[in-house]
């Protein structure tokens, strides 16, 4: 094969593959990058937020298929405004954080809503228990080249088994906890 | 019958009065026995029952005073004017006290930043913003105007005790549930 043979077959194999081309993989701005959740005691929510977390992202709205998330949540660093949750979050009956320090989320797959949001699968590890969960991701490229990111998405605490024995009663503690992050992502 | 008349209080006075005396003193030796509780779930869970509680004292005394208000007070039985206005001031600092302890309640619930839930069913907004500053003295207040309200209650159930028992006229028994009168006309009781 010539050598400009060869590079038609090159140039026709990513036109017809574009997915195998990698999306953008992206550096968090930590500082300007939060990590939490909402969930509700006695009726009224109250909002939580990691100080110590970790994500790998690769992301393109136009390569779903190479998109990945790779995130680890220091569950000891949770803080929610409370003395006494957050003493206790860590605790046997909730994170269980010494035996279970990491929590961890890695997609599986993107399906495509729109130009800007798509869905993320994945699976949740936390306390041990891993979940189906998904996110849903809103992406926003800046002119600067950086790009936000919002992500959200809703889990059953008890299906981790987070606050469960007494703790385990859904009128006093609710069930559902929304995740929340927002991330401020520059390329590599 | 229903509504106050000369000599006797009605059904409604006396509903409010013992309902909201029961309540009261129940959830207040309830609320000193917090710490009793073997878990801390168990505390969240009794805290919130002693919460609701306080708040339907609350209500009921908001209930009590727009009834009073519509609704005149049997007369006074002749007594010294010592003694009259002694009864006065107590029952004054008696309804002072019923509102206070729910609010000091609800003031400490506030400062420390707690939900605060009528039996599950829905929440109540603060009165007053987060501070942790305040929190031992708002517990303290709290835990004193019940002390207080004891004590003023000593004298309140004294003077009627002495009233039935050694003036055997008709002051406690005009506020007593079903009870005849001594002195006064014949009737239904209620």
């Amino acid at each position: 094969m010539t050598p400009t043979a060869t590079m038609r077959l090159a140039l026709l194999l990513c036109l017809a593959l574009p997915g195998v081309a990698a999306a953008t993989a992206y550096h968090v701005q930590q500082d300007e990058s939060t990590l939490g959740f909402t969930a509700t005691f006695q009726g009224a929510a109250f909002q939580g937020s990691f100080s110590r977390w970790h994500a790998d992202i690769r992301f393109d709205p136009a390569r779903l298929a190479n998109s990945k998330f790779d995130v680890t949540v220091d569950t000891t660093s949770a803080a929610t405004g409370d003395a006494d949750r957050d003493g206790a979050l860590p605790g046997a009956d909730f994170f269980n954080a010494t035996k279970y320090p990491q929590a961890h989320y890695l997609t599986t797959g993107f399906t495509r809503l729109d130009g800007s949001r798509a869905i993320a699968h994945g699976n949740l590890t936390l306390r041990g228990v891993s979940h189906p969960l998904n996110l849903t991701v809103t992406f926003t490229p800046q002119p600067d080249g950086t790009a936000l990111m919002d992500v959200t998405g809703t889990l059953k605490r008890l299906d981790y088994g987070v606050g469960g024995g007494e703790y385990a009663d859904t009128s006093v503690i609710g069930d559902n906890v929304t995740i929340q992050a927002h991330l401020v992502l520059s390329t590599k | 019958m229903l509504r106050n008349d000369a000599y006797r209080w009605g059904a409604v006075a006396k509903f409010f009065h013992w309902t909201i005396a029961l309540l009261i003193l129940g959830n207040g030796v309830f609320g000193l026995l917090m710490d009793l509780a073997s878990t801390p779930m168990q505390k969240v869970n009794w805290l919130a029952l002693h919460k609701s509680i306080g708040l339907t004292v609350l209500a009921l005394f908001v209930l009590r005073l727009l009834w009073r208000l519509g609704n005149r007070p049997p007369r006074e039985l002749p007594a010294p004017r010592w003694q009259l206005l002694a009864a006065r001031a107590v029952h004054g600092l008696l309804y002072v006290l019923v509102a206070a302890l729910p609010l000091s309640g609800w003031w400490f619930n506030s400062v420390r930043g707690y939900p605060l839930q009528f039996f599950k069913l829905f929440n109540l907004p603060a009165i007053a913003a987060k501070n942790p500053d305040l929190r031992r003295l708002s517990h303290e207040v709290h835990e004193y105007l019940f002390w207080f309200l004891l004590l003023v209650l000593l004298a309140h159930v004294g003077a009627a005790l002495k009233h039935h028992v050694f003036d055997r006229d008709d002051v406690l028994r005009r506020m007593w549930p079903f009870a005849r009168l001594r002195h006064g006309p014949k009737g239904d009781s209620a």
